[in-house]
């Protein structure tokens, strides 16, 4: 794969996405086509791929195609409600958006949005319409970008494997022993706690930090509970849109292959569930340049080595070593409701080390892709008694504590705003000065770093920008 | 496309629905001689019943091992050594015990009795019932003269033990079969059922291990027990027996629920309590809360129809209805081979064999001997729970379609990958060893994972340490769902153990436990695919691995 310029990319997804998105006439209101099953999709050539899950991504679902969710809720795992919806669209339980970019545009499609495009996080429960108007059983959430995805679910996985690696060696060697034996989990220089392995094969977990106790990097969503872009993808799907995937809605999981009741059936197969994580996981990384104006790039050089003094660097890691640039979908460690390895005979392989933007990323000694994405994708508490810009919510999404979020990556943050998990942080001054907890001491060290110095961060920041 | 679903589109969904749930069930493969498990339960009349199995962990490794009784063969011991996720495979041990012993077992029960941690093995006989204690390493000592405990020389088919309030050794019930011995035999002559309480012990006198049965309390008349269970019929706490009977030898025998009040003697509900007469040929008893309400419905085997009852009228007094043939759960002749005879039904198990969330129900099956009007082609059922609350037959498509003879069985996850395999044990023929592959795939000879799950094991201090009589509750999205740690009911067959849960799609879950005395817990949350051990009283569960070769 190469990169292409601009508009003769977007003009060629568009061609292939309409050619693969099929038995749809111009003049004809749709947007999807026949739903795809998944060996046509492991059988495309990866451009056209992704290119059809860049049709989907932009499609505006219509009625006819299975838009709504009349007798479902919002909830990841599938729930019906107790009566049937009374409108289409509703802005706190959804459906709340007619595609994927209504939201998903700034500064380009595939981007973060606006206070305006905000989601509610939900349990989705029968009482859906009612849950989320209370804070205690919802969120509100800003709408992040997908740029460089795929690479952040890459290295969620390899740090999986490196803290179930080390987990595994320290119950072999309790086993072996007869003796607990202690491991400080690490992965890729990132701490993530210890645990305790003991001989009869049980697993002590409460020195487990940043993680929940199976070891499972979940790199997306506020909270880092979502562990993989097919995953968040079949659920914003429904929650969104309405627009239910087979393999969580369908018959085996729900005894019905029209579980929403909106006469629909089957609206999304595992095939058109790929091409999206195909589109999102090519999506090219933010590659900010240095600013062309020459004051803006002195102050962000010295911003930058500010961020690092200051602390902020410990948690917003500059850049993460990625062992392997083939995405395979499935994922190894996905669960049931989203299709797995072993559902399929062999997956979708993109191997991103095709694509230009790949050549932009720099390689460490060991001839490691460095992925720049500013952040950890460890979860943090982030709020103290003092400074709790962060906290308040009353919902504990996905089981991790309500003052509990996962770093958030700035690459990209010059083109995002606004910030914070809600999306109603108008400076990225405001979101540092809001980091209490765990992010105590480096956002002390910023507000006590005075004008000059703080400016300096905050060029730096605006620097990191989605594309020059 | 928006429009009302008309009936025959409604009707043709649910066959498309039961159609579907057969293609999902999950497939078998039957192990038993490559895993290293070989026993045949046989023997004349008094082996035509029985036939059971005890799943329990005898080394401490937390893999569930087998007790195999084998009728006039001797029952055998095989301890697990599948590695996670693979085949099954077991290792056959000696018991030490006299072969007297060990020939003439109908079934085991396991429970810790003396709650050292290690459980014990309660064995039913023609001629004396045995307590066989556990120690490390699957080390068994006959301690039914130590525990006070009169075997009888009785034929013994059916066994549930449960600690009552307060008590700190568990209460025994077993249930004879025909009284060889009494005038008329075999018809209209039962052994009565015995219920054998723990003796109170004096302050600073008490061995907090050992407990002492005192002359049991009989439980007349008996009709032919062939399956008993304890039973929180009316979801307050309190504890009822349930007894199944077999009809055959006592025509004017009956189904019957007794009243267990501590400090009181059993005594059977009546007519004027609201239990209604059922006459059966009980061979079997299952437990399990089907639609949430708080309240268990009861599965009984017999021959011809599957009952499934579920609590009618006020709800004040135990008054039943059956429900089987509403929920498609009859099952009452074979659904392969073409023999349109009854069938024979026998040990009964609820639980959620592909997990996705709704519990399926395994019954094995087998014509007696040679009965002439039932089925001799009767293969074991494995009806799976759809999401409309009814049942679909899957055994052909699982792989369970044998021409076996099934008794007792058991439903449990043999090589621990969340996946729960069955063992039957079969009358006259090799006890068989199932594998749960996962479900078809559709675009090559490959099997797929079944849904998410969850395994609990239970621990509480002092006495009664495996917490039998708690109900554990998981919150899944809107749904909750209930598991009750029971030793008792099937056919001869008893397991002590992991407690499984299927999620369907939830990454996760919400657990809570109501501990045998009635407290509930503070809640767990736990993510899917594993294994959770919780203590009582410990603010988190630990996980546990299962060993990986």
């Amino acid at each position: 794969m190469r990169t292409l310029p601009a508009p003769l990319a977007l003009a060629l997804v568009l061609a292939l996405g309409a050619a693969a998105a099929a038995a749809l006439e111009p003049w004809e209101e749709g947007t999807v086509g026949r739903p795809m099953p998944f060996a046509e999709a492991r059988a495309m050539p990866p451009e056209a791929l992704a290119a059809r899950g860049a049709a989907l991504f932009a499609a505006r679902f219509t009625e006819a195609e299975g838009a709504g969710r009349p007798l479902a809720t919002q909830a990841d795992t599938p729930t019906r409600r107790r009566r049937p919806a009374a409108q289409a669209f509703q802005r706190l339980s959804g459906p709340d958006a007619n595609s994927c970019a209504g939201c998903h545009n700034q500064p380009q499609v595939g981007g973060a949005g606006d206070f305006a495009a905000n989601a509610f996080t939900a349990e989705g429960a029968r009482n859906a319409e009612f849950d989320v108007l209370d804070p205690q059983f919802s969120s509100e959430r800003g709408t992040t970008h997908l740029f460089g995805a795929g690479l952040i679910e890459l290295l969620a996985r390899e740090m999986t494997a490196q803290l179930r690696t080390a987990r595994d060696a320290a119950l072999a060697r309790a086993r072996a022993t007869g003796a607990p034996v202690v491991a400080r989990l690490s992965a890729k220089g990132v701490a993530f706690g210890r645990l305790v392995a003991h001989p009869d094969g049980s697993i002590d977990a409460a020195g487990v930090e940043g993680v929940d106790a199976d070891l499972v990097i979940r790199p997306f969503g506020q909270k880092g509970v979502v562990g993989t872009l097919r995953r968040f993808t079949v659920t914003a799907l429904n929650a969104h849109h309405g627009m239910q995937a087979a393999e969580r809605f369908g018959a085996r999981w729900t005894g019905s292959d029209d579980f929403d009741g909106d006469g629909a059936a089957d609206e999304l197969l595992a095939g058109d569930v790929s091409a999206l994580v195909a589109f999102q996981a090519t999506l090219p990384p933010p590659s900010p340049e240095p600013p062309e104006h020459p004051e803006w790039r002195a102050r962000a050089a010295r911003g930058e080595a500010g961020f690092a003094a200051m602390g902020c660097a410990a948690c917003h890691v500059p850049a993460l070593p990625l062992e392997s640039l083939r995405f395979t979908d499935p994922g190894p460690y996905e669960g049931a409701g989203t299709l797995r390895a072993g559902d399929v005979a062999a997956p979708v392989t993109l191997d991103l080390a095709a694509l230009a933007w790949v050549a932009r990323l720099p390689r460490d000694a060991e001839g490691r892709a460095l992925v720049p994405l500013w952040g950890d994708l460890r979860r943090h508490m982030m709020v103290d008694a003092q400074v709790s810009g962060f906290g308040g919510e009353l919902l504990s999404q996905g089981f991790v504590g309500r003052d509990v979020f996962i770093t958030a990556e700035l690459w990209g943050v010059g083109d995002t705003a606004p910030y914070g998990h809600r999306g109603d942080m108008t400076t990225l001054d405001a979101a540092i000065r809001a980091h209490g907890g765990d992010a105590r001491s480096a956002r002390d060290a910023y507000v006590d770093a005075g004008d000059a110095a703080r400016a300096d961060v905050v060029a730096f920041l605006k620097a990191l920008k989605v594309a020059p | 496309m928006r429009r009302a679903v008309p009936a025959l589109a409604a009707a043709a969904l649910t066959l498309a629905s039961a159609a579907a749930a057969q293609a999902d069930a999950p497939r078998f493969v039957e192990e038993a001689a490559a895993a290293g498990v070989a026993q045949v339960h046989d023997g004349p009349w008094e082996h035509f019943v029985g036939g059971g199995v005890a799943v329990f962990d005898c080394d401490g490794d937390r893999r569930p091992d087998l007790f195999i009784a084998g009728g006039a063969n001797p029952a055998q011991l095989f301890v697990n050594r599948a590695a996670a996720g693979g085949p099954l495979r077991f290792e056959a041990r000696g018991t030490g015990l006299p072969e007297r012993l060990m020939r003439g077992v109908v079934g085991a029960y396991p429970i810790d009795i003396d709650s050292d941690g290690w459980r014990d093995l309660v064995v039913l006989r023609v001629g004396p019932d045995a307590i066989l204690k556990g120690g490390p390493d699957c080390a068994f000592t006959d301690a039914t003269r130590a525990f006070g405990l009169d075997g009888g020389r009785a034929w013994t088919t059916a066994f549930a033990a449960a600690w009552e309030a307060g008590a700190t050794h568990p209460t025994l019930a077993f249930g004879g079969y025909v009284d060889r011995a009494a005038p008329g035999a075999p018809w209209r002559a039962c052994h009565d059922g015995l219920l054998f309480r723990p003796e109170t012990e004096a302050e600073g006198e008490a061995d907090a291990g050992a407990p002492r049965y005192g002359p049991p309390q009989a439980l007349t008349p008996g009709y032919c027990a062939l399956s008993m269970l304890f039973t929180d019929w009316a979801g307050d706490g309190a504890l009822s027996l349930r007894v199944s009977n077999d009809r055959q030898y006592h025509i004017d025998g009956a189904e019957q629920l007794w009243r267990v009040e501590p400090g009181r003697p059993a005594r059977a509900y009546s007519v004027a309590e609201g239990w209604r007469r059922l006459s059966v040929w009980g061979m079997g008893i299952a437990e399990a809360d089907l639609d949430g309400d708080g309240r268990p419905e009861y599965a009984l085997t017999s021959m011809g129809d599957t009952r499934i009852q579920k609590l009618t009228g006020d709800g004040f007094g135990p008054e039943y209805e059956d429900v089987a043939w509403d929920m498609g759960a009859t099952a009452h002749r074979p659904y392969a081979g073409g023999d349109t005879r009854p069938s024979t039904g026998w040990h009964a198990q609820f639980e959620d064999v592909d997990n996705d969330g709704r519990l399926d129900l395994f019954i094995a099956k087998g014509n007696v001997e040679a009965m002439p009007d039932f089925a001799a082609y009767d293969p074991d059922n494995l009806l799976m729970g759809g999401f409309d609350g009814r049942f679909t037959e899957a055994g052909a498509a699982a792989g369970l379609a044998l021409p076996t003879r099934g008794r007792g069985a058991a439903v449990v996850d043999m090589n621990m990958d969340g996946m729960l395999d069955v063992v039957v044990i079969n009358r006259g023929g090799p006890a068989g060893l199932f594998r749960n592959l996962g479900t078809p795939r559709t675009e090559d000879a490959g099997f797929a994972p079944l849904g998410n799950w969850l395994k609990i094991a239970l621990r509480q201090p002092g006495a009664n340490r495996d917490a039998v009589g708690a109900l554990v509750q998981a919150r899944i999205g809107d749904d909750v769902v209930t598991r009750r740690v029971q030793v008792g009911g099937g056919h001869a067959s008893g397991r002590l153990g992991w407690v499984h849960l299927g999620l369907g799609t939830a990454p996760r879950a919400e657990l809570r436990v109501r501990w045998p005395d009635g407290a509930w817990s503070h809640a767990w949350r736990l993510t899917a695919n594993g294994h959770a051990l919780i203590e009582r009283g410990a603010e988190s569960a630990r996980q546990w691995l299962p060993p990986t070769e």
